[in-house]
């Protein structure tokens, strides 16, 4: 009798897969909106208020959502691997998938607070209800074994159910491109660390130069992004941000600075534009588009300027074009970023390639995957923008330029802009007189508050061992 | 008369020797002596003599019959026994014990006597026989100040009972929980039993509907509080409340009594009473705001001490009107760009800035709620019946709120023949309302806005409340974009409900012989239940184009069960009874959900109205309780009793689908109780004097289906297929609980009845508690079902009586205080620290440790210095935090109490009511929403100024120094003491003293109801939580929080306000 009539015991891959990925991506993209674009000066929440993230203010109940919902997706990959590894519904494609977003949330999870709990996490089904906490750099090699296992798996070809894969639609042969996209993007993020900088430059250089072993991504196509159809499930996860909360942050200056100086297309208001429009659905204030400096001291007032348009709005008489509604904002990696990855292993001397081509590359695939139909020729573009590569720049000069452009290749990327800041300060960003931890970029999110109860003895133990649980405290691969 | 008296003394002693040789004779040997007895024999229910009532002396022939005064004269030794019968009523049989004089109430058929209560199972017992605790309340002492929902009524009358209350509406729902709680999250509550119906899990079960919760910042739809069947019980239809407090009393109702029992018994007919047995009862009464958090009306919108104001941005400078916070400029009666309503938008011209003081309590309205009851009963020696029927209509505080009620009740006994007797019962209830407010804090709850509006707004500027040329398609609010038009909310966010509940039972009893009878009783709860939400166009961001969401409820509980008795009178001195028993329980619940969650056209609640998918979210759970009990009792010499039961309850809540093995379990119980009165000779002070000890066993396996087994659940009906890993982890290993109580206890009365104490002292060890722990979401989940460690608990019961004033026809004055205190310790734990629950902000959680006890609050709040003094941030003077949660209290309190007297005087009755409760504490959301937005007065020192807080700031040196530092930013500061991130800084005791009941009645005398050819009328006058006294910032500190299906104590999440209740009633019997 009891036996549960609402529920299943038995789950396929198939059946894991889309709504794991659904989940995931929204709370991506809402703390990419609010935490985020706050932090890296894509908008300005205005209010003199306290606890405004734009302000390097935190407050400790900010830290639970991401952690709640990326570790309850974990248990579904976790569970989608292990399902594809039996025999009966053996399925290597599933195997390599679940390994691949298991690495890719995982390695979020570590970049947002730290040491986490990683080997013995998602395992209460095993009855470990207090798992301990890994440190950083033992997540991020096992996180390398599991690409290779992922990549192994998915070179099999072995076919998926194509509407289970809102990503690639069953093209297993672009997960794999992800993976190893994804391999490139994590062995970036450690490289700068000493103890390991040997060893992660070599395989850098392995799957750049092997890739019939490793394919990485080639094309805009190829870009891992959960595409919003507007069709139920696939709504887009910003629809649940009230219209009225959707218009009301401001434009930071610094976002949209660069893209006014460039004459970028991005914001063009006539060849790329629709219905008056353009493609980041970015208002104009008295006809041109201007922003609010981020970091200001409370009682400043600044006045709102440009601003995200919501759909509800009305312009030139019809529904304003509104990246709420937007097929592109639930982006996981894109193919831009990897160029930008190269560009920097190239100006870094790691690999052979021409820093310039990948540079351009990734500039011309972070316009064309948003306006495709861009025709400009990307060195026309950046030499009127003054943002042409020179190869005699310095390396910091050349960080920076490949940063700032990488910066809005990031945009609507989760927290990936400021993982990237944290790691080489670059964008340069403008420092208010507002700012508070010191005026210093947090370097991640406390623990949530209730961990300190739920997992008191390891929790004390990943203090003890990191540092205070404050945003202050940087991560591993943030300390030289 | 004297000669008369010596005379009969003279035959009497003649007799008594004539006695005393039978006896001897009979080879008996008792030296008790004959004396003349008198006595006089009554009807407890109009205290009117029973005339020719037959009185015989146990076991003789010596016997005679009252007088038209119910009066009677007979020969007796003390230690005699009495049997008294009359036509229409039960036999009593009553024991001499010495005295010379007797009253005897008699009882009519199938109605409850003093000292008679109804224990588990409906067994009728002597009370004196009974080796554990109980608390009889009487119907009347229900109905003396009506709420809306009777069960707060058993505030202040039960020592060892807590009640909990919703607070959510018109029809909020209370839960009971009786000595001190085992256990927060879960299974807690008492079991309600009404005629025998076990209704919790039924009519009585409150169900939450999904993703609704307290805290709905998400833009969800806020919960209502439908109410539970044990609301819509009819107090007029209540003969008398039994409380079992201990397991041992209840241990007979198995595994569901674990937590005590209130066992609810409804009037019966009656026969051989004078006039057509009709009574009409009528209520009027009126319900206002008794309490309200101290708010400041000096300063109006804005942040950081704002000079300026402007809504929207205009040539003052930019908008200050879409904060939430008032710390903006003071009232002086400058000059400002305002919120024009007319324009809906900025106003032209500036316009004085003037504070609206208190107009925000506007908005609510004084509810008033009509009762009117019609009651027939009578009957002829063989049948009694009673028919009631009442209405109810209730319109509560918030404006379009309230609800409906209706209720008919049938009672049928029969005596079909002498040895087969068949009675029952049924109640069908029908309760609606067209809305019923959205509690909790979320932008769809009243009390969310309340929170959120300003002291320079006027609430008429929102009556309005679309946007025009807009309407029903933009709801106007002129400031922050969280809260909601309440007019709108009370409007256009609709609740419906409409509810049919019938619960009855038929019984049988069979007799066989003398010694052996069976009863068979099958009982039905059945409730239907719709639901709808409404929801217009801009209902926040979840439902831009509204939402119609409807909800379809079938709940059954049905269950038979068999009790054969066979009682046996082996001597004079030695008496027992052996009855075994067996029940089976079936338990269905069958939810269907549909919603439409943006509709084509506005303001159109229909499903064919709806713009995109439907969604289903159908529900269905089943369980099943098979039992078989048994019970001895014994008596030796009527003054000591022995009862033995034992159980063994089989429950599918703790099968799995895989195997059945840990769902059975058995448990017995010992009562004795022991008449130190009868057994010996005490002081003759003393009247009554009993002691009492019970151990029992309790096991359960709680109520909750499915927690067994690993379960995907949907990832939502629009992933066609799609399944998801369930938030709960489910836990197959699952044990039944068990809890072992051992209780002792002494009922006295002396001064002929002046004084009585009950005293009760409890320890019991609960193990194996099954609960709900909150886990470190890295295991993949949000919580599990464990079997949770030891809890002890131990506490005192005290209910003590007494009659300061007594004369015949004057005055009389009645006292009642009740006192209970329970502690609880938990002595081991699977691990170092279970999180049961968490709270909304400032890292506010309940955590139970071992070596703690159950309810410990922590979370995290000030920086002290080793001398416990606050410290401040030596540069911005602000209050600092600690980064670790700690202690702040324990939620529950320590101990209650309650003190009632009644003053009767000629034909008026005076009733009062007070109450209290000690040691608690919770942590208020609303308090700290309010006070970091610089709306209650504690906010105003420093305004402009800055201010220096009491406590000490950190050198250069590192040590402690007392706090010279001014803090500037007065929000910042407010926000360091009572902000977000500090739990402590918003966590208040909840002690109160309540002035919780009070009625003034006035009864018709005889010759008055002669006239009018009535049989009694009374009026009165009441009222109901006239007063709170507590240092609790907000509305009422006995608050709970409605939690899914739960209600739990310890964080208040907007709560509405308090209300006191004011009535006339009018009773008039034909």
């Amino acid at each position: 009798m009891n036996t549960d009539p609402n529920n299943t015991p038995n789950a396929l891959p198939q059946q894991l897969l889309a709504p794991a990925l659904v989940n995931t991506v929204h709370a991506n993209m809402i703390r990419n909106r609010n935490f985020n674009n706050e932090l890296m000066q894509v908008t300005v929440d205005l209010s003199d208020a306290d606890g405004r993230v734009f302000r390097y203010e935190y407050r400790a109940n900010w830290s639970d959502y991401l952690y709640n919902a990326w570790y309850s997706q974990l248990t579904n990959f976790r569970d989608l691997y292990n399902i594809a590894s039996n025999e009966v519904t053996y399925n290597r494609s599933y195997m390599g998938i679940a390994l691949i977003c298991q690495s890719w949330i995982f390695s979020l999870l570590t970049d947002t607070y730290g040491d986490v709990p990683y080997f013995q996490a998602n395992m209460g089904k095993e009855k470990i209800y207090e798992p301990a906490f890994d440190a950083q750099k033992d997540i991020y090699f096992d996180i390398f074994k599991k690409l290779e296992e992922a990549n192994e798996h998915l070179s099999a070809g072995t076919a998926i159910e194509v509407t289970s894969d809102p990503v690639y639609n069953g093209n297993v042969n672009r997960w794999r491109r992800f993976g190893n996209s994804l391999y490139l993007r994590l062995l970036m993020r450690i490289s700068g660390k000493a103890e390991v900088a040997d060893t992660v430059i070599k395989k850098f250089q392995e799957i750049v130069q092997n890739n019939s072993k490793y394919p990485i991504m080639a094309n805009n196509d190829e870009s891992a992004i959960l595409r919003w159809t507007g069709v139920s499930p696939y709504t887009s996860p910003f629809l649940t941000v009230r219209e009225q909360d959707w218009r009301a942050p401001a434009i930071a200056s610094f976002f949209i600075d660069n893209l006014r100086t460039w004459n970028d297309p991005r914001i063009d208001l006539s060849t790329y534009a629709v219905n008056g429009v353009n493609r980041w659905g970015i208002a104009p204030y008295q006809g041109g588009f201007w922003g609010v400096p981020s970091g200001y001291e409370p009682g400043t007032n600044p006045v709102k300027m440009s601003y995200f348009y919501s759909d509800a709005q009305t312009v030139s008489g019809a529904p304003a074009r509104s990246l709420r509604t937007d097929p592109l904002t639930g982006q996981m990696l894109n193919y831009a970023e990897v160029q930008f990855i190269l560009a920097e292993a190239a100006a870094k001397g790691w690999i052979s390639g021409s820093a310039e081509n990948y540079y351009n590359k990734g500039v011309q695939a972070s316009i064309t995957l948003w306006i495709p139909q861009w025709n400009t020729p990307v060195t026309d573009y950046l030499s009127a923008a003054d943002m042409s590569w020179n190869d005699s720049e310095t390396l910091e000069e050349k960080m920076e330029k490949i940063h700032l452009q990488k910066y809005y290749a990031l945009f609507c990327c989760d927290l990936q802009q400021w993982f990237e800041y944290r790691r080489t300060g670059h964008p340069v960003l403008p420092k208010g007189p507002g700012l508070g931890n010191g005026g210093v970029m947090p370097a991640r999110m406390s623990y949530p508050v209730y961990v300190q109860s739920t997992n008191p003895t390891n929790y004390k133990a990943a203090v003890a061992a990191q540092g205070p649980d404050v945003i202050s405290t940087p991560v591993w691969w943030q300390k030289p | 008369m004297n000669k008369k008296t010596i005379a009969a003394g003279k035959f009497f002693a003649r007799m008594g020797l004539l006695l005393i040789t039978l006896v001897v004779m009979a080879g008996k040997a008792s030296l008790a002596q004959q004396k003349k007895i008198t006595g006089v024999v009554t009807n407890p229910v109009d205290n009117t003599p029973v005339v020719n009532a037959s009185v015989m002396v146990k076991g003789t022939a010596r016997g005679t019959t009252t007088d038209l005064k119910g009066r009677f004269t007979i020969n007796a030794a003390g230690n005699e026994r009495l049997i008294i019968s009359a036509v229409g009523f039960q036999v009593r049989e009553v024991a001499i014990n010495g005295r010379d004089s007797l009253s005897v109430q008699l009882l009519l058929a199938d109605q409850q006597l003093e000292g008679v209560v109804v224990t588990a199972l409906g067994i009728r017992r002597e009370e004196r026989t009974l080796g554990y605790a109980t608390t009889v309340v009487k119907g009347e002492q229900l109905t003396d100040a009506t709420s809306g929902n009777w069960t707060d009524a058993l505030s202040g009358k039960v020592p060892g009972l807590n009640l909990i209350r919703s607070n959510s509406g018109p029809t909020g729902s209370n839960k009971i929980i009786l000595r001190g709680e085992n256990n927060l999250t879960g299974d807690n509550e008492a079991l309600i039993v009404v005629d025998g119906v076990i209704i919790n899990q039924s009519s009585g079960r409150r169900n939450a509907i999904d993703g609704e919760s307290t805290y709905g910042t998400g833009s969800d739809n806020m919960p209502a509080d439908y109410g539970s069947g044990l609301n819509d019980i009819n107090p007029e239809d209540i003969e008398s409340v039994n409380v079992l407090t201990g397991p041992g009393a209840a241990a007979l109702y198995g595994q569901r009594a674990a937590n005590g029992a209130i066992i609810i018994t409804t009037k019966s007919g009656r026969s051989k009473k004078k006039g057509l047995g009709i009574t009409v009862n009528s209520n009027a009464s009126i319900e206002q705001i008794n309490r309200w958090p101290d708010m400041q009306y000096e300063y109006g919108q804005g942040l950081n001490g704002q000079a300026y104001y402007s809504f929207g941005a205009s040539e003052d400078g930019p908008s200050t009107s879409s904060t939430s916070s008032a710390y903006g400029p003071r009232f002086e009666g400058q000059m400002f760009y305002q919120f024009d309503p007319v324009t809906q938008a900025r106003g032209t011209e500036r316009t004085p800035w003037v504070a609206y003081p208190h107009k925000i309590r506007k908005y609510f309205e004084t509810g008033n709620t009509l009762t009117n009851t019609v009651s027939i009963d009578g009957g002829s020696d063989k049948t009694t019946a009673r028919f009631s029927l009442t209405n109810v209509k209730n319109k509560w505080i918030i404006p379009n709120t309230g609800y409906n009620r209706n209720t008919v009740s049938m009672s049928v006994n029969s005596k079909v023949s002498d040895k087969l007797q068949i009675s029952s019962k049924i109640n069908y209830t029908n309760k609606w309302s067209d809305n019923l407010p959205g509690a909790g804090y979320g932008n769809q709850s009243i009390m969310y806005w309340f929170i959120f509006w300003q002291p320079n707004a006027d609430l008429d500027w929102l009556k309005d409340y679309w946007v025009k040329g807009q309407e029903k398609r933009r709801i106007l609010y002129p400031y922050s974009t969280f809260p909601e038009n309440p007019y709108a909310v009370a409007y256009e966010f609709i609740n419906r409900s409409n509810r049919h509940v019938v619960t009855g039972n038929v019984q049988a009893t069979y007799q066989f012989t003398k010694e052996l009878s069976l009863m068979l009783r099958t009982s039905m709860d059945l409730s239907y239940e719709n639901r709808a939400q409404e929801r217009p166009y801009d209902a926040g961001s979840k439902f831009p184009k509204g939402s119609y969401r409807i909800q379809s409820i079938f709940s059954q509980e049905a269950s038979s069960d068999f009790l054969l008795k066979y009682e046996k009178e082996v001597s004079k001195d030695f008496k027992f009874s052996v009855s075994a028993g067996g029940s089976v329980l079936r338990n269905n619940y069958n939810r269907e959900e549909t919603r439409a969650d943006s509709l084509t056209f506005p303001g159109v609640y229909t499903m064919a109205n709806n713009a995109g998918p439907l969604i289903s979210l159908p529900y269905k759970s089943k369980y099943g309780i098979n039992s078989f009990y048994g019970i001895i009792t014994t008596g030796f010499r009527d003054y000591l009793y022995i009862d033995l039961t034992s159980r063994q309850d089989w429950t599918s809540v703790l099968a799995t689908p895989s195997r059945t093995t840990n769902s059975g379990f058995f448990y017995p119980s010992v009562n004795v109780s022991f008449i130190a009165s009868d057994a010996f000779t005490l002081p003759a002070i003393i009247d009554f004097a009993k002691l009492r000890f019970s151990a029992s066993g309790v096991g359960s396996g709680g109520n909750k289906v499915y927690l067994t087994a690993y379960n995907y659940t949907s990832a939502g009906s629009l992933f066609s297929g799609g399944l998801s890993n369930p938030s709960l982890l489910a836990n197959p290993d699952l044990r039944p609980l068990r809890t072992i109580t051992y209780e002792a206890g002494t009922d006295i009365k002396m001064y002929k009845g002046r004084l009585s104490l009950n005293l009760t002292v409890y320890a019991g060890t609960t193990k194996d508690q099954i609960l709900e722990r909150i886990l470190d979401r890295s295991t993949g989940y949000t919580r599990m079902v464990v079997n949770a460690g030891k809890v002890q608990n131990r506490g005192i019961e005290i209910a003590l009586g007494g009659t300061p004033v007594t004369s015949k026809n004057g005055l009389t004055w009645n006292t009642n205080i009740i006192f209970s205190s329970n502690r609880n310790r938990i002595a081991e734990l699977a691990d170092s620290s279970v999180v049961l629950r968490l709270g909304p902000v400032g890292g506010g959680q309940i955590v139970a440790k071992v070596g703690g006890s159950m309810g410990d609050l922590y979370g995290r709040g000030y920086l002290r210095a080793p001398d416990g003094q606050v410290v401040y941030d030596a540069n911005t003077g602000v209050a600092l935090l600690t980064e670790d949660v700690k202690y702040l209290g324990n939620v529950l309190p320590k101990w209650k109490l309650g003190i009632s007297n009644d003053f009767k005087y000629k034909r008026f009755r005076l009733h009062v009511l007070f109450d209290a409760q000690y040691g608690g504490v919770a942590h208020s959301l609303m308090h700290y929403k309010m006070a970091e937005q610089g709306k209650l007065t504690k906010t105003l020192p420093g305004r402009y100024n800055g201010i220096i807080g009491n406590g000490v700031i950190m050198d250069g040196d590192g040590k402690y120094v007392p706090n010279n530092v001014i803090a500037m930013d007065i929000d910042q500061y407010y926000r360091s003491h009572f902000g977000i991130d500090n739990a402590e800084g918003s966590v208040f005791r909840t002690d109160f003293i309540k002035f919780r009941e009070a009625r003034l009645d006035y009864s018709l005398g005889n010759n008055a109801l002669k006239k009018l050819g009535l049989q009694r009328a009374t009026i009165g006058v009441y009222g109901r939580n006239l007063f709170i006294w507590s240092e609790w910032p907000m509305f009422d500190p006995e608050f709970g929080t409605l939690s899914g299906n739960d209600i739990v104590q310890g964080f208040e999440i907007g709560q509405f306000p308090s209300t006191r209740t004011m009535g006339v009633n009018i009773v008039v019997g034909f």
